[in-house]
Formats: structure tokens, sequence, C-alpha cells
């Protein structure tokens, strides 16, 4: 159906002039079609043979719509000449990467480092999409300093705010706690060694739970237990007795007042959410002053976890009748090799004081790096 | 519909104190141009000059001839058409100088204004566009059946263009309710009329199908008493008329030109033809006190001087406003219409 | 609701404001007797006599002019060009007299001028022309360029019911080819943007017939939105830039010549005010600097196709 007129869009086939069958010669009237606006004979467009009628008399179609078939002797393929388009997108030769604005952008907005991401893009670019794609998988906020501790809401405590000391004295707990450091560091010899940890996987663990590092680590801390159970005991005077339960010992703050740990008995048969609550119960209870007498006895391993502040290691003291003891410092981000290759981490260290009356340094070594490994491989178990 | 020469004494249509009148606008234009040149030679004028002296009957006259609910289209040398609307000397200087309390705010130059209140529209560079306007206004009057007309002058050098067939042919055929008055001041610019046209306007009115009729352009009366008749045939519904007014620019395109393209002896053959000194003699001879008109006139150009040079200049942050319409559209008002016999 | 060609629409909504509204005339060539080139204005006459559905002479500028003259009394013309190419004879007094009234003396120009405008269908060079750009140069002068039945009624009529000169292009290769629903009655589209298809991935800007080559050409894509401009005077900025924000990746498609046509326009306000939402370069697909050809595979080669937009999309999509 030819475009007769500019704003024809169908047109009614009136009149076939040719049968099939018939000759037909180029320009000769071989149909007529009727518009809105006027009928008119169509020449064929070549010489032939018409073949096959496909529009019948009477019938409308749209413009483009083929209406016969004419075999002609040699065809000729038209060759519709496409505009060259101009090709000048190949990326210029570059030795640096560049990152588009919007990429940039979200970069600064979210200290995100680039060279971290994976680009998706042509020759590797980083899009916008890949930016996303990671967002989606990290965390919203930045993670310079943290502590897997999280500190628990203000207590509406019925426990009097201490009076500032008078000067020259401490409170009846303070002087208790002292005391049972001192004793300690007295009888124990106690030294520490330290472990850094990648602690990727229990961040993106952590808040996928929706708790804090701390249980997780416990959880981690009481597995490697079970692989040296040596750590697990008590050692008073000659007496050494290694635990097959672990109660897992929390050392709570009390602000101004001290600390206090209250113990979780068999916290190995609990999962990270369970120790997670029992952690937060314990604490909640301690600091409103309602913990019983048991729940701060019979520990066989303590935690502590003070590293909301920042700091990175210390070396804790050995809760007795204890052998060892677990401080959890701060979170850091920090550039690691990996593969040859720098990335960027949220690392920890790991410091473990130990008895050297009942253990060595190969087993406190040992005893962390399984550790490590249980941190660094938390899948949520 | 041949070419007629127009009949030069109105005496019939103007009382006294209207021939009196035709005198005053002459007046005050000439005044008003003359203060402004001066304004322009102390710098206190952005940009070009014109001015229309010795042409001032074309425009007193014919505007005279308007009725309040007719539609001007003002061009350059034709200042008195805005006097007789109704617009201030203080205005106009205002609008000289490009204060904003001038008739554009400083949005546009020297003559290139029209108080849309008064019914006037502001021309355009582009000559003769204007034509078309006053056409397209008469076209409306004439779908809407309104007795009152369009008016607009143009000058020779126009005529060459496109435009100009264009509203000739369109009025023509359209027969419509328009004026449209062409000041033959014999220069566009530097070109002469030999270099403009092998056949002068007025005789090409009769193959658009309307009178063309030559008019002495510097006897005001003559002037006003065409027009007359024009608006006559316009109302009743006989078309639009040319009417060829024949006068001299006595000075040059611009403040810019010195016109030395101009034969010296021409310019001072015209200016015996002056066309405020026939008026005043013409006055004279009815005794009346052309020196009171000119002392009045005079004393209202000065007070329009003071105003105007008090006027702030328009601030630059507001060049950006007004560039669309916001809210209704505003149409022309009625003008002044100081004829006695206005109808 | 009634379903109409683009056309139709354009019709409806002349013949539904001129009932409206005593005030509105149409002028133009053929328009009367004949009921227009397209027959846009086809009965017109019937209905609302000859002084209301004028046959003009053969004069652009005249037509345009004279529409200024009518206006400023009180009328509202709406012009038609025959083909929006001849506008170009009325250029002067559209952008001198028309475009620069109201700036200069604070006097309103409510005028309408039809353009038929575009190509694809072997109109040649002097029948084919967009010439929109001419006019977003020229300050004073509102343009809009429905691409669907239901805006070409809409913007008509926001077009003369403004106060301002506003030129309507409507696409004579969507005359008969589009159909949709349209409202009974008068209703007037606001002069901006609307989003054609919905998508985050990049956007497709453009107007007129390219909105339907667009549409077709990102069907099987997914994530690309269409932004149908609608209006070029007034650009409706916010929603090109909102888009920018929410897509990143931006196709800009002309009709018109490419050297400064609309979408120039439109790249340049992305670049400075949308740089940085921007996750690549912003990409022109337009009709190249040649007149407008004749024969079928020559206008086909440099109007903007289906596969050259799905090309420039894909692209830009793996960038």
């Amino acid at each position: 159906m030819p475009q007769m007129g500019v704003s024809v869009a169908e047109g009614t086939v009136a009149e076939w002039r040719k049968q099939p069958g018939d000759r037909v010669e180029a320009d000769e009237p071989i149909c007529v079609i009727s518009t809105d606006k006027i009928d008119t004979d169509v020449p064929a467009p070549a010489s032939g043979v018409l073949v096959e009628i496909l529009v019948p008399e009477g019938e409308t179609v749209d413009v483009g719509t083929v209406l016969a078939r004419i075999e002609v002797e040699g065809s000729e393929a038209l060759g519709v000449g496409r505009w060259a388009l101009e090709d000048g997108t190949d990326a210029k030769p570059n030795g640096g990467k560049r990152y588009s604005p919007v990429v940039a952008r979200m970069a600064a907005q979210h200290d995100l480092d680039l060279e971290a991401i994976k680009g998706t893009g042509r020759q590797g670019r980083v899009t916008k999409k890949d930016v996303l794609a990671f967002l989606e998988h990290a965390d919203e906020a930045p993670m310079h300093i943290e502590s897997p501790y999280r500190p628990e809401p203000e207590p509406q405590s019925p426990t009097p705010k201490a009076q500032s000391p008078k000067p020259g004295a401490l409170s009846r707990m303070r002087r208790s706690i002292g005391e049972h450091m001192k004793r300690s560091l007295e009888t124990a010899a106690t030294c520490t060694t330290w472990i850094e940890a990648d602690m990727s996987r229990i961040e993106a663990g952590r808040e996928q739970l929706g708790l804090t590092a701390l249980p997780l680590v416990a959880r981690c801390a009481i597995a490697a237990l079970r692989e040296h159970p040596q750590l697990n005991a008590w050692l008073e005077g000659e007496a050494y007795t290694v635990h097959d339960a672990v109660h897992l010992g929390i050392a709570v703050s009390l602000g101004d007042e001290g600390l206090i740990v209250p113990v979780i008995h068999d916290a190995q048969e609990l999962s990270a959410e369970g120790l997670g609550r029992r952690i937060k119960d314990a604490a909640k209870r301690a600091r409103s002053g309602e913990l019983r007498p048991d729940e701060v006895r019979g520990g066989t391993f303590t935690i502590t976890n003070p590293g909301q502040y920042g700091s990175i290691m210390a070396t804790p003291v050995i809760n007795q009748p204890q052998v060892a003891i677990l401080d959890l410092e701060a979170v850091v981000k920090r550039p690691v090799v990996i593969d040859d290759a720098i990335a960027i981490r949220p690392m920890t260290i790991f410091g473990l004081s130990w008895d050297h009356r009942a253990l060595d340094g190969v087993l406190a070594a040992q005893f962390l790096a399984s550790l490590r490994r249980h941190v660094e491989a938390w899948d949520g178990g | 519909m041949a070419t007629e020469t127009a009949r030069s004494d109105a005496t019939g249509h103007l009382t006294r104190d209207d021939r009196v009148g035709l005198l005053r606008y002459m007046l005050l234009m000439r005044g008003i141009e003359e203060r402004a040149m001066t304004l322009y030679r102390q710098g206190k004028v952005p940009g070009s000059f014109y001015d229309g002296f010795g042409q001032e009957a074309v425009s007193a006259g014919a505007a005279f001839a308007m009725g309040p609910k007719d539609r001007l289209c003002v061009l350059h040398r034709d200042l008195a058409a805005h006097l007789v609307r109704g617009v201030t000397p203080a205005r106009i200087l205002g609008q000289y100088m490009g204060r904003a309390g001038g008739v554009t705010g400083g949005r546009d130059g020297n003559v290139h204004f029209g108080d849309w209140q008064l019914g006037c529209v502001g021309m355009v560079s582009m000559l003769p566009d204007m034509m078309l306007v006053a056409t397209g206004m008469a076209m409306a009057f004439k779908l809407r059946h309104e007795q009152r007309c369009a008016l607009t002058w143009f000058g020779d050098g126009s005529t060459s263009r496109g435009d100009f067939h264009e509203a000739m042919n369109w009025a023509g055929v359209q027969k419509l309710p328009v004026i449209f008055v062409l000041e033959n001041n014999q220069f566009a610019y530097s070109t002469p009329l030999e270099a403009q046209f092998a056949v002068d306007p007025v005789h090409r009115a009769e193959s658009y199908g309307f009178p063309g009729w030559s008019v002495d352009g510097n006897d005001v009366e003559a002037v006003f008493e065409a027009t007359r008749e024009a608006r006559e045939r316009a109302l009743a519904g006989e078309g639009p008329t040319l009417i060829a007014c024949e006068t001299m620019r006595m000075h040059g395109h611009a403040a810019h030109d010195d016109m030395k393209y101009v034969d010296k002896e021409r310019l001072e053959e015209w200016r015996r033809k002056d066309p405020i000194e026939r008026q005043e003699r013409v006055l004279e001879g009815l005794g009346v006190d052309v020196a009171a008109v000119r002392a009045e006139v005079a004393a209202a150009i000065e007070a329009g001087v003071e105003e105007a040079l008090a006027m702030p200049m328009p601030d630059g942050a507001t060049a950006t406003a007004g560039v669309f319409c916001e809210g209704e559209a505003n149409v022309l008002g009625d003008g002044q219409a100081p004829w006695s016999g206005v109808s | 609701m009634p379903t109409m060609t683009y056309l139709q629409a354009i019709s409806d909504g002349l013949r539904e404001e001129m009932r409206d509204d005593e005030r509105v005339f149409c002028m133009g060539e053929d328009i009367g007797v004949f009921g227009g080139a397209f027959k846009v204005t086809d009965g017109f006459i019937d209905e609302f006599g000859p002084d209301r559905v004028m046959d003009t002479p053969l004069a652009e500028s005249g037509i345009v002019g004279t529409a200024v003259g009518a206006a400023v009394v009180g009328l509202r013309p709406v012009c038609e060009m025959q083909f929006s190419d001849f506008i170009s004879c009325g250029f002067d007094q559209l952008v001198n007299v028309a475009g620069k009234m109201h700036y200069r003396q604070g006097l309103a120009v409510p005028i309408t001028v039809r353009l038929p405008t575009g190509g694809g269908f072997s109109g040649g060079p002097f029948h084919s022309q967009n010439p929109e750009a001419w006019f977003m140069h020229s300050p004073g002068i509102k343009i809009v360029a429905p691409a669907t039945p239901e805006d070409a009624k809409g913007l008509l009529i926001s077009a003369i019911r403004d106060p301002n000169p506003v030129l309507f292009c409507e696409h004579k290769h969507l005359y008969r080819r589009i159909k949709g629903d349209v409202e009974a009655g008068v209703y007037a589209t606001p002069m901006r943007a609307r989003v054609a298809r919905d998508g985050d991935d990049l956007v497709v800007i453009t107007y007129g017939a390219m909105v339907h080559t667009a549409l077709e050409a990102t069907e099987e894509l997914e994530g690309v939105r269409v932004l149908d401009l609608r209006s070029l005077v007034p650009l409706d900025e916010e929603a090109i830039l909102d888009s920018v924000r929410a897509c990143a990746k931006v196709v800009v498609v002309d009709e018109a010549n490419e050297l400064c046509a609309a979408g120039a326009q439109v790249a340049a306000l992305i670049a400075e005010r949308g740089f940085e939402d921007l996750d690549g370069p912003v990409v022109r697909v337009a009709t190249p600097n040649v007149p407008i050809p004749f024969s079928p595979p020559l206008e086909q080669a440099v109007l903007p196709s289906v596969d050259r937009i799905k090309e420039a999309c894909v692209e830009l999509l793996a960038y």
C-alpha cells in the first residue's frame, strides 16, 4: 500500500486491474487505491508476472502492507543507506581510573574506598549500580572506630549514684575490686598475648542478627575453648581443674562504681542469639543491682569488652581462680594486604591474658588462632 | 479610486479652538524634541535620537482626527500623535532618557514607545511592520462590527518592504477600516526617492483596491481633513485609504547624521514651508495670541523636563522581568480625542 | 471517553475552545472553505462562519502581523501556518513584534500559531522541518509540542488561553498514526513534561513524534525511562533534573537538526546542574545538519530511527 499523501495512514483496494498470471509492465496501472482523499491508479513497480494477490478488492490495509507479488526477472537488493554514525565512544587510554560524578559523590558521602568496589561497567568501570550494590551489603554508617560492645540504655537504677569519694577514700566496691585484682596479679604468672582478626563477617553477622558483636565473639570463643579446653579451667593453689561446661563471665561496667562479672552458666549450649539475650539481661540486672550471688560465681572463662572508647589493646587481669581472660577492644578499619593487594577491613586485636603457671605461650597463641579462625569464618552458626 | 489631491480648507470641521489645538500640539512636539536634542548633546539621552523636525503636521493633523476608541501605531517622527492621545511631556522626556518613569521604563528607547492605556502600540525598528498590526486591529473592528478605525504612519523607504505590500493587499481585499498615512519626507536615511521606487506609492493604492490621496504634509489642517474623510470612509464600511503626505525631513536621519547628501537649496525651500510657521500665520489672521500659546507650551515643556530629570534610572535587577504576561491579558485602552467634532 | 486520532484531538480542542470563548477565531490559508490542508478545520466554517474561520491571503507575515493587531484589541486569533516551514516568512512579525511587545511595552499579545511540523513521509526540505529552536532562542515566545492526542487537545487549549504568543507544534506524522483516549469538553494541560514510561537505569528525553520512536526503540530494554518534554518554552527543568537524578544516564533525542536543537539546551542544562548525578556522558541522537531530503532511503538515513536510538541506549547502559 503506497503512501499517498503526507497524512494518509491506510488505503482501500478498490479494484484489481490485473489478475494472477497476467503479465504487467513497469508503470502500467495494476490496481486502484481509494483513500479518504481520492481514488488513484497504482502503477506496477516492475515488469514481470503477477503471481499472487494478497489483499482482495474492498479490503482496507495500512500503508506499507504488501498488496501483491510480482515475479520479476532479476532482483535488485536495495541497500538502505544508513547514515554512518560517528563512533566516538571508545574510552581513551588512561593510566589511572576515572570515576563518574555520581560515583565520586556517593563515595565521598559514604566514605567508601572505590578501589575496593568491583566495577561491572565498560572496561571495568565502577558504575552507580556497583556502588549501590556495595552499600547494600555494607554498613550505612562509617565504621571507623567501633566496639563490638554496645552500651545498654541508661538504667533507671535505684542504685544511688556514687558520691564522689571523699578526698583520699575509695568506695567499698572499688576497694574490693582492687583487692581482687592485686591478689590475681600476685598469685598468677600473668602474661598477655595478642592476635589481629578481620571482623568483616562478624560485623555482617551481627547486623543480620540484630546484636552487638560480643555474643558472636563469645560464641567463637566458646568454640575455641572446646578446641583448647586447657584454658577453660581453674587453678586454686596446686589444684588445676579443666571444666567441660563453659560458664562464661562477662565483665559489665557499673560506671563509677566499678565492674561486676555476671556468669552465664552452660554458655556452650547457647547460640549467639541466646548468648546475646542472656548477656543483655545480665548486664541490665547487674546495673540495677538485681544479680543473685550465684550469678556472679562459678565462671570458668571471662570476656571483657571495654572497646567503645577506642582503645585497641589492653592487659586484662585474670579473674581468679580462672586461668585466662579474653579482652575485646575497638574495631578499626585498617588497610590490610590480601592477595598482595591492599583492602580495607574492620580489624580488631584480641588480647588474652593467661596464667603461665597453668599454660604456656604456644597454647595461648593456638587458642587465639582458633578464635580468629572462628571469627573470620563466621557464617551465622 | 484614482489619486486625488485632498482639499486644504478644513474650516468646515474645525472650531477656532481646534485650530489652536493643532498648533499647540505641533509646538509641543517641536519644543520637546529640541529640548531632548540638548539633553542628548549633554549626554543625558543614551543611544540615538530621532526627531520629526519639519514634519510635525503629519502626526498632529492625522492624530487629531481620531476618536477615543480608534487605535494608533505611531512611528518615530510622529511624536505629536502621542501628545494628542494624552502622553505627557515628562513621560516622553523620561522615555528618551531611559528613566524608570518613561513610557517603557527603559525597556525600549527613543520613540519606540506606545502607551497602551491610551490606545497606542509601540513601534518596532523593522519598518513597516506596524502596518500589519494596524491592519489586524482594523480586521478585529470589522469582525465585531464596531464603529472605529486603526491608523498607522510609515515612511517612503518602508514601502519597499514586503510588509507594505502584505498590509495594503490584506486591507484592500478585506476592505478594512484602516488608514495608512505615508510620510513621504523625501529620504530614507540617505536614500532619495529615485533610488527607492519606480512608482510613487500613492499610485499603488489603486492596484490594491482603494484610493490614494496626495496631501500637502506641511499643511496641518489639510492633513487633518484628509484623515477625517478617510475615517468617515472607514466607519462607513468603504475600506482603507492611503494618505500620502508630502513633507521634508529637515534634520538628519538621527542626531548622528549631518545630512550632507541633501541639497542646501532644497532644504531652504522646505524651510519656507515650515508647518508651524504656516499655522501660526493662519491663527494670527484669526486674531489668536500666538505668543501666549508659545509661552504656555514652553512652560509645559520646562515643567516636563524638571519632572523627567527627577525620575530615577531603572533598577538593573528588574532587567529580566516582564518577558511574559502572567495573569490576564491587557488590551489597548481609549485615548484622548481633543477634536471637538469627534464622533 | 472517546478515542481519537492526534489530528481529531486537535480539531476537537480548537472546536471546543471556540465554542467556549467567542473571542477565539482561526485564520490561515485554505482553512475555511477547504477545511485546511490537513483537514483540521474541516466543517468549522459551517458551525462558526467565515468571520471566525478566515481564509487569508497567501501572506505569512500578514497572518502573524494582523493576528498581533487583533489580539491587542481583545480577540484570540489562532493562526495556522500551512506547514511549519513557512513560519520563516513570518519570522520578523513573530520575533520582533509579537515576542518583544510585552517586555517593551507591557502589552500582552495572546496569539496562538499552529505549526504542522516534522518529517518522515518524503515531504522534502520545505515540508519537513522542525523550527522550534529558532524560536526557543527568541525571548517572549512560548512553544509546546504534544506527542499524544490527549496532550494535543489539552496543550492547544492551554496555548489559546495563555496571554502570550504560543507556538503549537503539531507533528504531521502523528496526525493519523496515533490514537488515544481524549476527554470530552474543555481542559487545559500544563506546560510541563510527563513521564511516558518509567524506569531507573537510563532516561531518554525527547518530544513530539520522537517520543513514539523512543518508546518503540526501548520497549525491550529494561529500566529505560522516556521523558516527554511536551513544552520547550517554558522548559521543565525540574522534571529533567529529577530524571537525571533517578537514572544517571541520559540520551537526548531531537528530530530537529542537531546543531543548537532543543536537545542541546537540555544537554547543557544537565551538564551544568545535573553533573553530580551523571554516571555517563550525555548522549545525543539527532538529525544531522542537512536539509531533510526527499527520497525515502535518504530521509530514513537522517531522521533518528528506532535502531539508532536503541543502539545509543544499549551502549550507554553498558557504560
